[in-house]
Order: C-alpha cells, then sequence, then structure tokens
C-alpha cells in the first residue's frame, strides 16, 4: 500500500535527511514512527503525500509513483494533519473549513452538506459550526483540523503529533476515534514523542534517527529494547523501567502482565 | 520562498567588518544615484558598481540568488510602466527605454539593498541605529522585524504545505481564481503572526522591557580607520557619477521635449 523503495533525500547537496529507506505499511496497519528531534520524521511522512518527491529511490502509494503523481491527487487518498491548526485554519466558520477540502476535491454539493454535517456530529463540533475557528481552544482548533481532512474519507491518514497539548481524556478520545477509524480498514500514521500513548495504543512501531530507520517491528518488541532506545535519545516507557528495576525478563509494556508480574513476586516474598 | 533573500550569516570578510554606519552612507549614496539617474545605461553602470562588493564580502552566491527572486517583479515593473508610459506619450521607443530604466532601477536598488543586510549583522545595524540617535523603541522594532523574516518564510512554506495536503492546488484556473488561492496561505500567515507577536510582547513585559529609561549595551561599535577609507570612497564614486553623467539624464535618448 506503502512502499519506500531505497529513498534518499536532502533540502542541501551533501546533507541528506533521509538515507536510504525502506518502508512497507500495509493497508489497514496502525503504527507509530518515533525518534529524537531532526531524525526526519515529518521529511519522511512529506513524502507519502508528494509534498516532498524522493532525490533517489521511489515512493510508491496505492499503486501510483509519487514522482509522477501531483500532491492534489494523492492528497485525496491522503489525509494529513500538520501539528499546528492555526497553519491551516483560514475560514470564517468551522463548517466553511471543513468544506475546503470537499470543494477542492470537487465533491457534489449535497454529498458536502451531508459530510459536513456528519463530521461536526464525529468529532462533537456541532455547537461550533457557525463559529470562527479562531476563537476556539487550541484543543477545538485540533479537533477542527482533523475534521476537516477526515470529512473527505481518505484511505490513509497521517497525524503530526497529534497528542501535543492535549490532556488525558482528549488523549483517550483521539485514540478511541483513531481505533474507530483503523477498524473501518483506514491505514493510520502517528509521528509523535509521546512514547508512553504509543506504548499504551499503537501496535507497530517505528523509530528513525539520524535519517535511518534503526527499529521496526510489534511496539512490544521495539519498545522494551531499553539500550536501543536509550542509544536514540528516548526514555523508555515507565512500565519497562520498572519491569527493568525489577529484573523481570522479558520487561513488558502491558500493564497486566507486569501487575501480575508484581503480584507473583509479592506472593514468593510471603 | 527565496523572494528577497536578505538572511544574514555570520562571514570573515572586509564588508562584514566595515562599520554598519560607513554602509549606510554606501546604501543611501547609491539608492540616491539610482533614483536621480533615469538613463538605462547609466542605472546599468550602478547596478554593475554593486558587483566588487557582493565579490569583496564573499557573497556572491547569495547575492545572485536575490537578483532572481527580483527577477519576476522586474517582469511586473517593466509591464506596468510600458503600459503607462505608451498610454500618455504613445512614443514606443522612449517607452520601451524608461520602461527598462525602471526594471534596472527596481534590480540596482534590490542589489544595494541585498548587500547591505547580507554583510551587516542584526545587533550591529541595531548599534549603529542608535548611535544616529534614532529612539530604542523604533530600532528594536525594525531590528525584530527583521529578524523574523526568515522565520514568516518558513511558516508560509509550512502553511503551503497543509493547504497543497487538502487539496489546493494552485497551477489551476485563470489569474483571479489564481489570486483567490492565496486567501487560504495569507489568513493563517497573519493570524499567527499576530498571535507570535503577543507572544513576544509578553515576553518582553515579563523581562521588564522598558523599566527604566537609559540603557547600557553588551557592546558597541567604533568607527575605524578603514571605514572612514570607505566613505570616502564612496562619496568618490557619487561624486564622479554626478559630475561625469549628470546631463545625461534623459537629452541623449531624446525625451525631454
Amino acid at each position: 500500500m506503502i512502499e519506500f523503495h531505497n529513498v534518499f533525500f536532502s533540502y542541501q547537496p551533501g546533507k541528506d535527511i533521509l538515507k536510504n529507506i525502506n518502508l512497507k505499511v500495509n493497508k489497514g496497519e496502525l503504527l507509530a514512527i518515533l525518534g529524537p528531534n531532526g531524525a526526519g520524521k515529518t521529511t519522511l511522512i512529506k513524502h507519502i503525500n508528494g509534498l516532498l518527491k524522493p532525490q533517489r529511490g521511489y515512493v510508491e502509494v496505492l499503486g501510483m509513483n509519487t514522482k509522477e503523481t501531483t500532491v492534489a491527487v494523492l492528497a485525496r487518498h491522503v489525509g494529513f494533519v500538520f501539528q499546528n491548526p492555526d497553519h491551516q485554519l483560514f475560514a470564517e466558520t468551522v463548517e466553511k473549513e471543513i468544506m475546503f477540502a470537499l470543494i477542492n476535491f470537487n465533491f457534489p454539493e449535497n454529498e458536502i452538506k451531508e459530510r459536513v454535517e456528519k463530521i461536526l456530529h464525529e468529532l462533537d463540533l456541532i455547537e461550533y459550526r457557525n463559529r470562527s475557528p479562531f476563537m476556539l481552544s487550541g484543543g477545538e482548533r485540533k479537533r477542527v483540523a482533523l475534521a476537516s481532512v477526515l470529512c473527505y474519507d481518505p484511505s490513509i491518514l497521517i497525524l503530526d503529533e497529534p497528542t501535543i497539548g492535549q490532556d488525558y481524556r482528549q488523549k483517550l478520545n483521539l485514540i478511541n476515534l483513531i481505533n474507530k477509524l483503523n477498524k473501518e480498514g483506514k491505514t493510520v500514521i502517528i509521528v509523535t514523542h509521546d512514547i508512553e500513548f504509543v506504548a499504551d495504543f499503537i501496535p507497530r512501531c517505528i523509530i528513525m534517527s539520524d535519517g535511518r530507520i534503526v527499529a521496526d517491528g510489534p511496539t512490544e518488541e521495539v519498545l522494551t529494547n531499553s539500550k536501543l532506545l536509550l542509544e536514540n535519545s528516548l526514555l523508555p516507557p515507565q512500565l519497562v523501567e520498572i519491569s527493568l528495576a525489577l529484573n523481570i525478563s522479558p520487561p513488558t509494556i502491558n500493564f497486566e502482565k507486569l501487575v501480575s508480574f508484581i503480584r507473583k513476586i509479592i506472593e514468593s516474598e510471603e | 520562498m527565496k523572494v528577497f533573500y536578505f538572511e544574514y550569516k555570520r562571514e570573515s570578510s572586509i564588508i562584514h567588518k566595515l562599520d554598519p554606519r560607513a554602509k549606510l552612507v554606501y546604501l543611501i549614496l547609491f539608492t540616491i544615484l539610482t533614483v536621480y539617474f533615469t538613463n538605462p545605461i547609466i542605472l546599468f553602470l550602478i547596478f554593475l558598481s554593486s558587483l566588487p562588493m557582493a565579490i569583496l564580502g564573499k557573497i556572491v552566491k547569495k547575492w545572485i540568488i536575490s537578483i532572481k527572486g527580483s527577477l519576476f517583479f522586474i517582469v511586473f515593473i517593466f509591464i506596468f510602466n510600458f503600459i503607462g508610459i505608451f498610454w500618455t506619450t504613445g512614443n514606443i521607443i522612449d517607452t520601451i527605454i524608461i520602461s527598462i530604466a525602471m526594471a534596472i532601477r527596481f534590480v540596482s536598488l534590490i542589489s544595494i539593498f541585498s548587500i547591505f543586510f547580507l554583510s551587516t549583522s542584526p545587533e550591529d545595524l541595531m548599534q549603529s541605529m542608535i548611535k544616529l540617535k534614532l529612539p530604542y523603541e523604533y530600532v528594536l522594532t525594525f531590528n525584530m522585524a527583521m529578524r523574523f523574516v526568515p522565520t514568516l518564510a518558513r511558516e508560509a512554506q509550512t502553511i503551503i504545505d497543509a493547504q497543497k495536503s487538502r487539496g489546493l492546488e494552485f497551477e489551476k484556473g485563470n489569474i483571479f481564481q489564481k489570486v483567490k488561492k492565496y486567501i487560504p496561505i495569507l489568513i493563517p500567515l497573519i493570524i499567527s503572526s499576530l498571535r507570535r507577536a503577543e507572544i513576544i510582547a509578553d515576553a518582553m513585559e515579563s523581562r521588564a522591557f522598558g523599566a527604566s529609561k537609559t540603557r547600557s549595551f553588551l557592546y558597541t561599535i567604533t568607527m575605524s580607520k578603514i571605514d572612514f577609507i570607505f566613505i570616502i570612497i564612496c562619496i568618490i564614486i557619487f561624486t564622479l557619477f554626478i559630475l561625469i553623467f549628470k546631463d545625461i539624464l534623459l537629452h541623449t535618448i531624446g525625451l525631454n521635449s
């Protein structure tokens, strides 16, 4: 579905930001990309909807080579929600904001109305429909930005730092929504620094460092490798740290597993 | 998004080491020259005179980028002048010559200003303005505006990316539709700038900006021998231009009738 083949990219000659990236994402997967600042995460995801084109190698999305396809065509299938909602909100009302992409993609008028209605309900924005997006709070603006992409129902969804500045309840709402979209068959890719969020909710995890993919696999495997994490300026999830402190082998990111381990230790002490 | 490439980078060259006030003399004198003359050949000479400055300042590459960036405007200036002047005079040859002159005048101005800003650090510039007894608040405002140009350019790029990701296509449509497509870029850019301005104002106030009337500075600038030599050279070139070419405003091309 998404395939990177030996992709290299640089903004300035001689300073590669992406170095020989090979990556395959199947339909319906849910994965997170982690890594220190400047590792190339955002550069990588900008290749998926064609905002950036590889200088060497190639990227295929839904069978289309991104070099030969315009951003507009790719964007119809790849929804991209940017980190800062203030970089995209511009319309007078929330409703018009959501209509923007639908008009760009030439949806018929009656369908635009239906879709706006549906997404306003889904993201709990119905009471703000006639308000200016600029008068909303940070979390609400983030939701409007999300709605303005989700409305056209792209089959791939990319979220850049969706959990930044969100409280725990909003994070739970977010993961519920992501899980729901994922169950509907959408592929979801999340770029984040929020390692606890990944440990708790995301099944596949990629770690990038200095323009390379240094780890790719099930989150349970990747995030319990504390040596790998520390080498790449990432702090292991708290559950892994507890497991290591208690010499539990193999360490785990699963709360229930850890609890039963600790129970066993306590019982054996008694 | 590299329209006017005025971003300063620390570099060690004669031009960088000059006192900003000396360079300010250069900037003012040569700006007067470009505004004073209307003959395209002389204007081109003035434009060429900034080349040695660029070479001495080791900023040729960036200088070329900012000239290239202004090409778009040059075409505009040429077309508008052409239409306007032809409308009033009806003389095709004069119209072409003046339009060319106006375009070259614009490039010369861009060239002179970009050399000044590419070789002068914002701190030095601020110092020199304060030495010229300008009020500190205005100097700081100007300085901060300059400092945020690259930030703004980067932000504009992000906004363009975000709107392209929502299906905005700049290539499609006629000229009016194309202009309309800039609304989704400009509004977020203006709003986020206003938001940032507010945050900066808060940050400055929380660090007691304006608490005392007299300010002291971490370091100050001084004029040296080489600065005075540079100023003298600038004045000589300026006077030569005026003396030699003062009669060749537009007479030579028969436009003074």
